[in-house]
């Protein structure tokens, strides 16, 4: 849940989707900036934060990649639980990644928060000359089900910040305090002094992170 | 111009003449980045602090490698196989396997040298009981039989090769994508309830990178999802793998009641960090001469040292975890360059 203070809001992201959609992809180039051709593929789920500055207010976004094979399916809620946006990707060379999304989209309108601002992200745009899915039918679909839409490319960055900058502005900036199964943010204007304790951070992503 | 083979010959080779890369004397301001391989050709990045760390860790590994020399030399060499007590054993002999087995233990614990692995893991895992119930052939086989055929699960596979481990430079070549993928194909068709999970990719490729060959590797695979671990860790809906995150709940409670309670209260649940770790074996989580100490024991004591390293983990950040509030750094606790550093054997074998 997003969590106000001050100015500084803090929100949890997850991105949900079929295996090699390029939930991973979106999120290293948005947090990096970077792209690799074989991203390692996940296993649960992988953490990241980000944070963004929105007209008068930054948002800082913690985001859940997670793993894409239908079996951990299961695990699911324990990353949605409680998350102010989701991303759902689909690969628009796919039809069978989008109709796992539509399924997401179901999953989402059911059993997660109902404030949840959604997006439908359908990802590998450079890849037009083998499209499957139309940028029209994803629109139709996301305008139904009241999730904002953009075609995007992790490879060459077409649309990756804008999306999360529209969900930044989306975000409903004063959150209702009750929320018992949400996870709980504490919002810490001073955290440059905890900075010690993380002073890792995501530096050593690439290769260190998978040896 | 090069092959492949020769590349990975040509690593090998590098890899021999220099026994200890030793990071030189330019990079001695600890900010600067050092890149090395380690002893499985995984490259590590880190400052010149990490790189001492792994040279120690590599001289220990000499060092274990002279202890299990001089056992060899004085037991036999396959020593360690009698170490399973039966009745139809003498009592003499019996109380000198009971002391074997309790050597073997210890020594397990502090670690198998890497070029005994192969040997030490194929017999004390059950791998080599198991190859011995079906026909020599069977792997060989089974790799014809499925050759060709496409299923759900080979594509699955087929996508996830390029992304094992990317950049190693055996793994990531076609010779090694092919053997992965041989390894992957033959047990999705052996077990047909696992086929293929997302997970398996990083171990098979692990016990290729150890094992040597193809078929041994194959089978310890199978003597793990079989044998080792517990049922339905990758089947279907990961039922194994949800009973293996509630036991280590309650073990956390029990072991580490304050971190335990500090996390619940900010409604942190444990199995975002640790779903990764079972289902990987740690394989992505630590370095890789860290991550086959653990699967030695593994492979020995049972998928019980799985819960042991989790726990250990978890203790080596008791303060850290104590202290945050805030979910990014709860998480980055969990990073490999933090894992790495610190001192998780102290911890891992003491409960």
């Amino acid at each position: 849940m997003a969590t106000n203070g001050h100015n500084n809001l803090n929100a949890k992201l997850v991105l949900l989707g079929d295996m090699g959609a390029g939930k991973s992809s979106l999120v290293l180039r948005f947090v990096k900036g970077q792209f690799l051709e074989f991203q390692e593929s996940t296993i649960g789920a992988a953490f990241f934060s980000q944070t963004l500055a929105v007209n008068d207010a930054t948002v800082k976004f913690e985001i859940w990649d997670t793993a894409g094979q239908e079996r951990y399916h299961s695990l699911a809620p324990m990353y949605y639980r409680g998350a102010a946006a989701a991303i759902i990707v689909y690969d628009i060379t796919s039809a069978d990644s989008f109709t796992r999304a539509k399924k997401w989209v179901q999953e989402l309108q059911k059993q997660g928060n109902p404030n949840m601002v959604m997006a439908l992200a359908g990802n590998k745009a450079d890849l037009e000359e083998k499209r499957k899915v139309t940028a029209d039918e994803a629109r139709v679909y996301a305008d139904e089900n009241g999730l904002f839409f953009m075609e995007t490319s992790a490879k060459t960055a077409a649309n990756v910040n804008d999306i999360f900058h529209e969900i930044a502005k989306r975000l409903p900036r004063a959150q209702p305090t009750q929320n018992p199964a949400g996870m709980v943010l504490v919002d810490r204007p001073a955290e440059g002094a905890r900075a010690a304790s993380c002073s890792y951070g995501f530096q050593n992503l690439g290769t260190l992170y998978s040896v | 111009m090069f092959g492949t083979q020769s590349k990975r010959d040509l690593s090998l080779e590098i890899q021999s003449q220099i026994p200890i890369l030793r990071p030189s004397i330019h990079a001695r301001r600890a900010n600067i980045t050092v890149k090395f391989q380690d002893l499985y050709g995984f490259t590590v990045e880190g400052n010149v602090d990490d790189a001492n760390i792994l040279n120690e860790v590599r001289e220990k590994v000499r060092e274990q490698g002279r202890v299990w020399w001089a056992f060899e030399a004085s037991k036999g060499a396959n020593w360690y196989l009698q170490t399973h007590v039966t009745s139809a054993l003498k009592s003499s002999l019996k109380f000198s396997a009971l002391v074997n087995a309790i050597t073997l233990k210890k020594l397990i614990r502090k670690g198998i040298p890497p070029v005994l692995r192969p040997k030490v893991w194929f017999s004390l895992s059950g791998a080599a009981k198991k190859k011995s119930t079906v026909p020599d052939s069977y792997y060989n086989d089974l790799i014809i039989a499925v050759e060709g055929k496409l299923t759900p699960a080979t594509k699955q596979i087929d996508h996830d090769l390029p992304r094992t481990f990317p950049g190693h430079p055996w793994l990531d070549t076609p010779e090694g994508h092919a053997s992965l993928r041989r390894v992957l194909v033959g047990y999705s068709f052996r077990d047909s309830d696992v086929g293929y999970c997302q997970g398996l990719n990083y171990v098979a490729a692990l016990l290729l990178l150890v094992m040597k060959t193809e078929e041994d590797a194959f089978w310890m695979l199978a003597v793990l999802l079989e044998n080792v671990l517990v049922n339905d860790c990758y089947s279907s809906n990961l039922s194994g793998c949800h009973v293996e995150q509630r036991v280590f709940k309650d073990l956390l409670k029990k072991k580490c009641p304050r971190v335990h309670a500090h996390l619940e209260a900010l409604d942190f649940d444990v199995s975002l960090v640790a779903t990764e770790w079972f289902l990987c074996l740690f394989s992505k989580s630590l370095p890789s001469e860290t991550t086959l100490r653990v699967w030695d024991v593994l492979f020995y004591e049972g998928a019980k040292v799985l819960l042991n390293m989790a726990l250990a983990i978890f203790k080596v950040f008791v303060k850290q975890l104590i202290l945050t509030s805030q979910v990014d750094a709860i998480r980055t606790c969990f990073h490999t360059p933090q894992l790495s550093s610190k001192p998780i054997k102290m911890h891992a074998w003491g409960y």
